[in-house]
């Protein structure tokens, strides 16, 4: 009886692993394919069937690209544009966060379920007045355009405020008895202790920024203003026949971020989950 | 909320340090700080939601003067077919891949919590997707769905015939769908993985005593523990879904097309600016998504948001 239980335990456990391979695999296979055609000459990525090993390995695809497109500015604008909203995340989005958790001030709980209900406003929705918006404060085609939509984030600054809620209210008496100001109190005593939670937010801002392809869309008429991922895709619209080039560009795009991701991915993952359950 | 009581609760009475003007100090600089993000939020979110409520009632291509036309842009976009051809597209998109998505997130999800080896290994492949950007995902399957690539190439060596489906009016929409599942799937999978651990242990080591099949299991003690997440990650989903942009225009070329069979309502509004300048349409499509986003949100919170008691 109990060998028969053990046997099918083993069974199944086989059976979930099997399963978990070929799910895996299936999330490997387009990744590996784009970077299989990607090392291929034109006439090879042509060929049907299709085969997987490139022969010969033709890396000259990846210098072209930078010849053809302006794909070195565009990396730069991406790392630029992704750097600076992040920045102004941490900056901002932990300021309102702190005041949210642990400020006394008129007010706050309208505040606070005014914010949480930008949460309900996703970025595409508000896109026809946004770049209305944008056009009279004078955002298209510029860098301030690409960063100041989204210099603050309504679900970082919840993040923060949860985080700074877990601190002990003892500390900043102590302080305030010390005669120290309220900033001195957020920038010397409280936002050293959550630097976890800072780093979650700057991985998930920088993530979504890097990744941003509306707002770059809306924002940038000039090839010389384009991020990585608008840049792949009007490249696409330009050179849709030539493969090999399309999928050296998107693996370029995809590897700084997948290296990133690969060390940082503890806190990525935390972030999904805290946010994901709050 | 709950909690923002709780440290009103905590503070020790005030001290004798000069009275009122300590508490002034103390909310100007609340205010002070969490200005800067009101302000942008404003500008860039609330303030633009607003907006497309006024714009609604204008008609207007971004060049010419604005002139008041009442509420005949809503009936406009009720007698343009492209409009429902946009919402059918969109519904159907929501639709099909909300369930799905969250089906195979929470199926993965209970596999990976079964304390299997290389689970770390698992989750990232599964994560992978999810960061990586609409654009590059949305190219690479763009050549994994051409009529001569690899996706047919791997459904003729199983003796079926994939169509052209990217050109193919009937199959554009689930070759978009099929990918978006692809992507999400993994994301909300370490939602779910996280919701999973949050269930205390007792329980189900209570249920293998009582001689509980895995499956009763699943379906008695995990999928209603797991509502809360259920609910979040339905909502997400569906919010998301109901946005569906990038894939669509990157993948159409800009155009919904074929025979506007991947338009959705974001790529129409999109089109109703930079290609027809009809502005007053477009904002009014914006005004019936929120209210539609809403009322979907609505309804999932009536189905799925009361919590269970145990």
């Amino acid at each position: 009886m109990i060998q028969r239980r053990r046997a099918t335990r083993w069974i199944s456990r086989g059976l979930y692993l099997a399963i978990l391979t070929g799910g895996a695999l299936l999330m490997f296979v387009p990744f590996a394919w784009s970077l299989s055609t990607s090392l291929k000459g034109l006439s090879q990525a042509m060929t049907y069937p299709p085969v997987w090993w490139p022969h010969p390995f033709q890396l000259s695809n990846y210098t072209k690209i930078w010849h053809i497109v302006p794909i070195g500015q565009w990396f730069i604008n991406s790392v630029l544009v992704a750097s600076a909203v992040t920045a102004a995340n941490l900056i901002f989005d932990s300021l309102g966060g702190y005041a949210l958790a642990r400020v006394k001030f008129p007010g706050k709980r309208f505040w606070y379920m005014g914010i949480v209900a930008m949460l309900m406003i996703p970025f595409q929705a508000v896109m026809l007045p946004l770049y209305i918006v944008m056009k009279d404060l004078g955002l298209l085609n510029n860098y301030g355009g690409l960063i100041a939509p989204v210099a603050v984030s309504a679900m970082g600054i919840f993040l923060m405020r949860q985080a700074f809620l877990a601190l002990p209210s003892e500390l900043e008496d102590a302080a305030r008895i010390d005669g120290a100001g309220r900033f001195r109190m957020f920038w010397q005593l409280s936002l050293p202790l959550v630097t976890p939670t800072l780093l979650t937010l700057a991985l998930m801002i920088f993530l979504a920024s890097w990744n941003n392809f509306l707002l770059p869309l809306l924002v940038a008429n000039r090839s010389s203003l384009w991020t990585l991922p608008l840049g792949i895709v009007m490249f696409q619209q330009e050179y849709f026949v030539n493969w090999p080039y399309l999928m050296a560009a998107a693996v370029l795009a995809t590897l700084p971020i997948g290296m990133v991701f690969l060390v940082f991915q503890r806190w990525f993952i935390r972030g999904v989950a805290t946010t994901g359950l709050k | 909320m709950q909690t923002g009581s709780r440290t009103r609760g905590a503070t020790p009475p005030r001290r004798a340090r000069v009275p009122g003007s300590g508490r002034r100090r103390e909310a100007r600089a609340g205010l002070l700080f969490l200005l800067p993000s009101v302000v942008l939020l404003f500008v860039f979110v609330a303030g633009p939601a607003l907006y497309a409520f006024y714009l609604s009632l204008f008609s207007w291509n971004l060049l010419n003067h604005m002139h008041f036309v009442g509420l005949s842009n809503f009936s406009g976009l009720w007698d343009l077919p492209l409009f429902w051809t946009a919402v059918g597209n969109t519904v159907l998109f929501a639709g099909v891949v909300v369930p799905t998505q969250t089906l195979i997130a929470l199926g993965i999800a209970a596999l990976m919590n079964q304390h299997l080896p290389a689970r770390g290994f698992f989750r990232l492949a599964f994560f992978f997707p999810a960061i990586s950007s609409s654009a590059a995902i949305s190219i690479i399957f763009m050549w994994i769905y051409n009529k001569f690539g690899i996706l047919n190439s791997m459904l003729i060596s199983l003796h079926l015939y994939g169509p052209n489906w990217l050109a193919n009016p009937v199959y554009a929409l689930k070759a978009i769908m099929i990918m978006n599942i692809w992507t999400t799937s993994g994301y909300f999978m370490v939602v779910f993985l996280a919701g999973l651990q949050s269930i205390p242990h007792e329980l189900y080591e209570a249920a293998a005593i009582d001689g509980a099949a895995a499956w009763q299991t699943f379906r008695s003690i995990t999928v209603p523990l797991l509502r809360p997440t259920t609910f979040f990650i339905v909502v997400m989903g569906v919010i998301g879904t109901l946005q569906m942009f990038d894939q669509s225009f990157i993948l159409s070329q800009g155009t919904g097309g074929p025979l506007h069979s991947t338009t959705t309502i974001v790529l129409l509004v999109y089109q109703f600016i930079f290609s027809y300048g009809k502005v007053g349409f477009g904002a009014a499509a914006t005004v019936l998504l929120f209210v539609f986003t809403l009322l979907a949100t609505l309804g999932i919170n009536r189905w799925l948001g009361t919590a269970t008691e145990y």
